[in-house]
């Protein structure tokens, strides 16, 4: 997958959205095709003669983003029909956020971030954030989209004691400090802070997205400040206690399951739970269109039938969903590919981007002495990791298809190197045992290697329990690690339990999956790298101690993890070039040192296209964060052949 | 008659209470709560907004009460902070996966488990009764050999192996879409005939498959009873007088028979409700079995709860229409004051 | 006989009697003479079958009319021979449990043949031809007639731990000398089934004994405590036994499943499952026991043994049980299967046993999704022994039943 524009790399972050922003606003003003003349959709001609929708011209914003359309990776479609999405629970129905990817900012197919909600954004030196909404652009119940409602949800939401009782969200601080937010005017926002907040516009355009703003004109009536209604709203509602709480349920945006509340996304809910079935139908309001003149989403509804997530291969197979890719593992492929002809539907394999699709963590933080000294020491998690057949797990699981790595970023990234994904991860016997006689592990009579105390070396690994693949992965690791004289034992158990047993340091090694982002550029911040998040496993009491500031938790005590910490510390001030120098030496840090043992990334996801859709990408990567699943391929552009457009 | 249902009636109410609390106690069994689960699973998902709201819930739901207030809580003996408000009131709870009360969210659901409930006891009933009476009259001829092979074999089947494979046939053989009591498009929409026919052509795959596995000891049962019956003095007297066969067996015999099938309606009912859970889990059914399963393994302590005594009280309701219709049916039992076995 | 047949009996017997005294004539009755000595106890005395039969003592009696029974004793062998295999697994088992062939995934079952063109070859299984087929990322695998591979008897193959003491490789059969033998297929990661559901044998078999033995303990004791005193105490119970009753059991087991600590080791958690198990099947133990009490100690044997000042417990132990020891039994026998059932809904659901323990109910979750039923259906041929287990153990409990009450 080929990054962005060449002259990316070398042009500072700040100046190069500019950039881009530039070019977008040139482009949408010169018009490859006049946006001046718009067609009516169809859904909606009778509303517009019937008074109820005001015409085209008038619900789309006056400069609306056009999404441009090469004819080759894109087609330009016609309005019409309805997509069926099979999700696995209710929560998921969240998933039209994801899809629909109407951000502030976006990153598109190449992973570049572009204004997409606002017009454009001007961020000096990443700390002074100045955002230019859309003049006339409108929520999806026809009410102006200006600065109120930013302003509400700074003033009113995020600075309010009731509703947030634990301040604004951490990633609007900098060092503690909130940021001085203005509103120039109708249309214009100015976030400035004391340090530069590299993580605001990535934040912005997640999958998950940090929203600074909220439909003020429907929820001021749930707030106490401005509708004494609400107060009363406490007695009355069955189960509530505050009108805190009633705010709170209503002020829904990524939760997507309140039909009442105005969106900005391509296509709203109507569906209120609990339902078996959520409908989300076009925002008449939406503000991209097409060069011809087509306001956008292209289909008119989306379906998303709740239904057991076992079942959704099966359904899938028998063409129960237009669109899946969420709940298909690589294991159905085949059963997929061999109903597609009798089901009318085609199967592509996107690759994810995991950096790996699952690590070991053998836990640095273990209570066991023996253990602690054993997992710290750099020879044995090396003699760990060449004691993996990777290529045969590939082969045996993957058909040879994915990649054999270590756990760090994968090819498609521009910070990827051969020697990160290469290092210490050949499977090699002979080194990985005179490693471990180096270090002093003797054999005993039945052939498994002693600990310095007489303990049999028995690594017990434990395991969330929620995949297959994780049990086959142990089962094929265990056999080459007991070559070497290691004896292995799976434990399944649970999400949280492990997470837990983890924390305490009870667990030796867990396995999960690798690094979340596996596609990280210079400017990301490298979080994942550095131990500060309890939530890494291979160093939980480092992370804790990070994020209590001290209280709890141990600080890191050998150098390898202090100069990680630093020089994350460094990044955030860096320039883009010494950014890039940092995470060169922070993966080249973690690929020397094997804190976690990758195993295989850029597993094949498939992704089941029923034949009618179109603009669907043949090739694809299928990630979380950066990628929004199928949100950087801009669902609102697919669309539907003749038949299925009703 | 009128004494022994009172007596039984007010029997449930201790049966129930304790029902409860042996629930609540399960529930709470495992380590800490929904919340403790969604703040990690949030935390990395990296859902910051929702964090904040989980705390609220926290101190709104009194999670961080003790276990004994919680429980007198939930059933409505204890006052929470806004009045007393548990199942005695009418209460269902509040269930966090869904961020709803517990009524809302399960409503349709228990209508659909009942009626799937009902029909897979009508088919069991259906079915075992001509099945037993022939074999009990034909004893150790083949057809008596091999029905009840094909009754022990429907037992011995694992129910939720049998959904799967049928699932597929059915789908693969019949073009029926795969899972759930209907087709897609049916599902959020009010009763209607096509709505109704395809619930029919989904319901009969759980129905014959929980069904199945009840029949084999209805069969036997039934079988075993209208034998002694059979051997009995008065069955000889009327024959000797020349009675017509049939008439004389519908008469006498068949009454005295029908005892074990209503009695068994306490015993059926637990074995329906608990197989009809794991079907419905398996072919992804609109009853209470999935939403049960996935409400255990996140610990929605309210949601489970409520479930686990709506399945309860529904087995405690029918054992005592069935004690009732067995009193009315025998009267020894209404004099003894409990089954005779 | 049959109900209908009695009445053709009858109606020949009349016929019969109808002709008889319609024959009679006015000469002198014929009549005989009997020139043996006058035994008075003739009519009394036994023949040998009877004298045997009413010399023989309980056991016997009941052993003689199980024997009729012959599809129970079928059962009882068949049941006999697989809990017998469960002491032999690893040298049965043609595989180690857990040994993968990397080239044969997802491979299907092959067939035993024992002429090859024509000849007599002995046991053997034609080899496999494998190709990968990269556009439906499938293995096809199909029987290549010319590779003959013939199987070896007592034979040294995978090494195993038996019982986890000693090491061992004798195995009762093997495949060819690198050639292949999967009865049963093998699975995702090339492990044969056939030997997986040997090694499951023995965990599935023996969740049900242990079950078992808790409900038994149970049952006996209060059942017996509440027939025998009778009064509030049989109240009490009677209550607890219709509490327990009303539970729906499957939503039980998942509760208690869920909580069962997790960082119990496999082995604990094995036990805790049977417990659970144990523990909701108590009751329909209870009240067979309490009824039979009611019954029996009014019996004279029992009020005997009172008045000659007999503890209660002696009562009890002595006297009144020995009497439904067989219908305890036969009980027993058919509460077995509903344990193994429910181990295998438990493990399936994924709240009972897990990998890396090998069970039925194990082997069958791993089989429950679409690519098996689909493309892999021998994956699901772990139902097989469930069923047949599952069968035998109704059947020898119908006949232990109907041999329970030998005087009947």
């Amino acid at each position: 997958m080929t990054t962005h524009t060449a002259g990316a790399r070398s042009v500072p972050g700040s100046a190069r959205l500019w950039l881009a922003a530039a070019v977008l606003a040139l482009t949408a003003s010169t018009g490859q095709a006049a946006p001046g003349v718009y067609l009516e959709t169809p859904m909606l001609r009778d509303d517009v003669a019937a008074k109820k929708l005001p015409p085209v011209k008038n619900r789309l914003p006056d400069n609306p983003l056009v999404v441009p359309m090469d004819g080759k990776t894109l087609e330009p479609g016609q309005h019409g029909g309805t997509l069926n999405m099979l999700i696995g629970r209710a929560r998921d129905v969240r998933m039209m956020v994801v899809y629909g990817y109407a951000r502030l900012v976006g990153y598109d197919r190449n992973l570049v971030l572009m204004p997409d909600i606002l017009q454009n954004i001007d961020a000096k030196d990443d700390r002074v954030f100045t955002m230019k909404l859309r003049p006339g652009h409108k929520w999806s119940d026809g009410q102006p989209f200006t600065s109120e409602d930013f302003r509400y949800f700074w003033e009113d939401v995020a600075n309010n004691k009731e509703l947030s009782p634990a301040g604004p969200p951490a990633a609007l601080l900098v060092d503690g400090q909130p940021p001085k937010v203005e509103y120039l005017d109708k249309s214009t926002v100015r976030y400035t802070w004391t340090g530069p907040n590299p993580d605001f516009l990535p934040q912005m355009a997640a999958a998950s997205p940090l929203l600074i703003y909220r439909p003020a004109h429907y929820l001021k009536r749930f707030h106490k400040k401005y509708s004494p209604k609400a107060v009363d709203a406490e007695k009355s509602e069955p189960g509530r206690r505050s009108w805190a709480s009633i705010h709170n349920r209503e002020d829904n945006m990524y939760q997507f399951d309140n039909p009442k509340l105005p969106t900005l996304q391509p296509w709203i809910n109507t569906s209120s739970p609990p339902t078996d079935r959520f409908v989300s139908v076009r925002n008449p309001f939406f503000h991209r269109v097409d060069q011809a003149g087509r306001q956008l989403p292209y289909i008119d509804r989306v379906v998303m039938p709740v239904v057991d997530s076992k079942l959704i291969p099966a359904k899938t197979g028998a063409g129960e969903s237009d669109l899946q890719a969420r709940e298909l593992n690589f294991n159905n492929y085949t059963f997929l590919k061999q109903a597609e002809k009798s089901n009318n539907y085609r199967t592509y394999l996107w690759r994810t981007a995991k950096g790996s699709h699952l690590a070991l963590y053998p836990n640095l933080n273990a209570a066991d002495p023996v253990w602690r000294q054993l997992f710290r020491d750099v020879r044995f998690r090396r003699a760990l990791s060449m004691s993996i057949d990777r290529p045969q797990i590939n082969q045996v699981l993957y058909f040879g298809l994915a990649s054999e790595s270590n756990n760090t970023v994968v090819p498609e990234s521009p910070l990827f190197r051969k020697e990160y994904q290469t290092l210490w991860a050949k499977y090699d016997r002979k080194a990985a045992n005179k490693l471990l006689d180096e270090i002093g592990l003797k054999r005993g009579s039945d052939g498994i290697r002693r600990l310095s105390d007489g303990r049999p070396l028995e690594i017990i690994v434990e395991t969330a329990g929620e995949s297959t693949e994780q049990t086959d992965v142990l089962e094929l690791i265990r056999e080459t690690w007991r070559e070497a004289g290691i004896k292995l034992f799976s434990k399944p158990s649970q999400r949280d339990l492990l997470r837990n047993r983890v924390f305490s340091g009870e667990a030796m090694m867990s396995v999960f999956y690798g690094l979340d982002n596996g596609i990280p550029s210079a400017d990301t911040a490298p979080d994942e790298l550095a131990p500060k998040d309890q939530a890494q496993l291979e160093w939980p009491k480092f992370g804790q101690f990070y994020e209590t500031a001290g209280k709890v938790g141990e600080a890191p005590d050998f150098p390898e993890a202090i100069e990680l910490m630093k020089l994350w510390h460094d990044w955030h001030g860096a320039s883009h070039d010494e950014r890039a120098k940092i995470w060169h030496r922070m993966l080249s840090i973690h690929a020397n040192q094997q804190f976690t043992i990758g195993v295989i990334n850029n597993v094949m996801q498939p992704v089941v296209v029923t034949n009618a859709l179109k603009n669907v990408p043949e090739k694809g990567l299928y990630n979380w964060d950066p990628g929004s699943l199928l949100g950087i391929y801009r669902p609102d552009t697919f669309w539907f052949t003749d038949a299925r457009r009703n | 008659m009128l004494a022994y249902t009172l007596r039984r009636l007010l029997l449930m109410i201790p049966t129930l209470l304790v029902i409860s609390f042996v629930t609540f106690v399960i529930i709470q069994l495992p380590p800490g709560d929904y919340l403790t689960n969604q703040i990690a699973e949030l935390r990395s998902q990296g859902d910051a907004a929702a964090l904040e709201k989980v705390q609220f819930l926290r101190a709104e739901f009194g999670l961080d009460k003790p276990f004994l207030e919680q429980y007198a809580a939930w059933v409505g003996i204890w006052p929470t902070d806004h009045g007393f408000s548990g199942l005695l009131q009418g209460d269902w709870g509040w269930s966090f996966e869904y961020n709803l009360p517990v009524l809302d969210v399960v409503g349709d659901r228990l209508l659909m488990s009942f009626i799937l409930n009902m029909t897979v006891i009508l088919f069991t009933w259906a079915v075992s009764f001509p099945i037993g009476f022939y074999a009990a009259t034909h004893q150790y001829s083949w057809g008596d050999h091999g029905l009840s092979f094909i009754g022990y074999l429907g037992l011995a089947t694992p129910n939720f192996l049998l959904a799967l494979v049928l699932m597929y046939f059915a789908n693969v053989q019949f073009g029926l879409s795969i899972g759930g009591l209907m087709d897609p498009q049916y599902l959020d929409q009010p009763m209607s005939w096509p709505k109704f026919s395809s619930v029919l052509s989904h319901l009969w795959i759980p129905v014959i498959v929980i069904g199945t596995s009840g029949t084999a000891g209805m069969i036997r049962r039934l079988r075993a009873n209208l034998l002694d019956e059979l051997q009995k003095q008065y069955v000889v007297t009327a024959r000797a007088k020349g009675m017509a066969q049939t008439r004389l067996l519908i008469k006498y015999p068949l009454r005295m028979a029908l005892n074990p099938f209503i009695a068994d309606i306490g015993n059926l009912l637990p074995s329906v409700i608990s197989g009809s859970a794991i079907v419905s889990v398996v072919l992804s059914l609109q009853t209470e079995g999935p939403m049960l399963l996935d409400a255990l393994q996140s610990q929605d302590q309210y949601l489970a709860g409520s479930f686990l005594m709506f399945m309860a009280l529904l087995t405690v309701m029918g054992v005592f229409v069935s004690d009732l219709l067995l009193a009315a049916l025998d009267p020894r039992i209404r004099l003894s004051g409990g089954a005779v076995q | 006989m049959g109900f209908y047949a009695t009445r053709s009996r009858v109606k020949a017997y009349r016929v019969q009697r109808m002709t008889e005294t319609q024959s009679t004539t006015t000469a002198p009755l014929e009549h005989y003479v009997n020139t043996a000595p006058f035994e008075p106890e003739a009519a009394e005395a036994l023949t040998p079958e009877q004298e045997e039969f009413y010399r023989a003592s309980q056991w016997r009696i009941m052993w003689w009319k199980f024997r009729r029974h012959r599809i129970a004793v079928i059962a009882a062998f068949v049941l006999a021979l697989l809990y017998g295999s469960s002491l032999l697994t690893e040298f049965l088992a043609p595989y180690e449990v857990s040994s993968r062939d990397s080239s044969n995934i997802f491979a299907p079952p092959q067939s035993l043949h024992l002429f090859h063109d024509g000849k007599f070859v002995g046991p053997f299984v034609y080899g496999y031809n494998m190709k990968l087929n990269l556009e439906k990322m499938k293995r096809e695998f199909t029987p290549d007639l010319d590779k003959v591979e013939p199987l070896r008897f007592f034979c040294r193959g995978d090494e195993y731990r038996f019982w986890n003491l000693f090491d061992a490789d004798l195995h009762l059969v093997c495949p060819a000398e690198g050639g292949t033998f999967f009865l049963m297929g093998t699975d995702r990661l090339g492990r044969d089934m056939f030997s997986r559901i040997i090694y499951g044998t023995r965990i599935s078999l023996t969740v049900g004994l242990i079950g078992i033995a808790v409900s038994f303990l149970i049952g006996i004791t209060l059942g017996g405590i509440s027939g025998y005193f009778g009064g509030w105490i049989d109240t009490m119970i009677q209550r607890l036994i219709e509490m327990v009753r009303s539970f729906p059991e499957l939503p039980l087991w998942m509760a208690l499943s869920a909580a069962l600590p997790v960082t119990w080791s496999p082995i604990l958690i094995y036990f805790g499952i049977t417990v659970i198990l144990g523990l909701l099947d108590w009751p329909g133990l209870a009240r067979a026991v309490r009824s039979k009490f009611l019954a029996l100690r009014e019996e004279d044997f029992a009020t005997a043994a009172v008045l000659m000042g007999a503890k209660p417990s002696r009562v009890i132990a002595r006297h009144l049980l020995p009497s439904f020891t067989s219908h305890l039994i036969a009980s027993l026998t058919l509460s077995i299967p509903s344990m193994i059932l429910g181990e295998t809904a438990l493990s399936f659901l994924g709240l009972g046993l897990r990998p890396p323990i090998t069970s039925w109910g194990v082997l069958l979750n791993e089989a429950q999704n679409i690519n098996v039923v689909a493309l892999y259906p021998w994956l699901m041929l772990p139902v097989l022994p469930v069923l047949v287990v599952v069968l035998a153990f109704n059947f020898l409990g119908d006949g232990l039943r109907d041999a329970a009450d030998p005087y009947n």
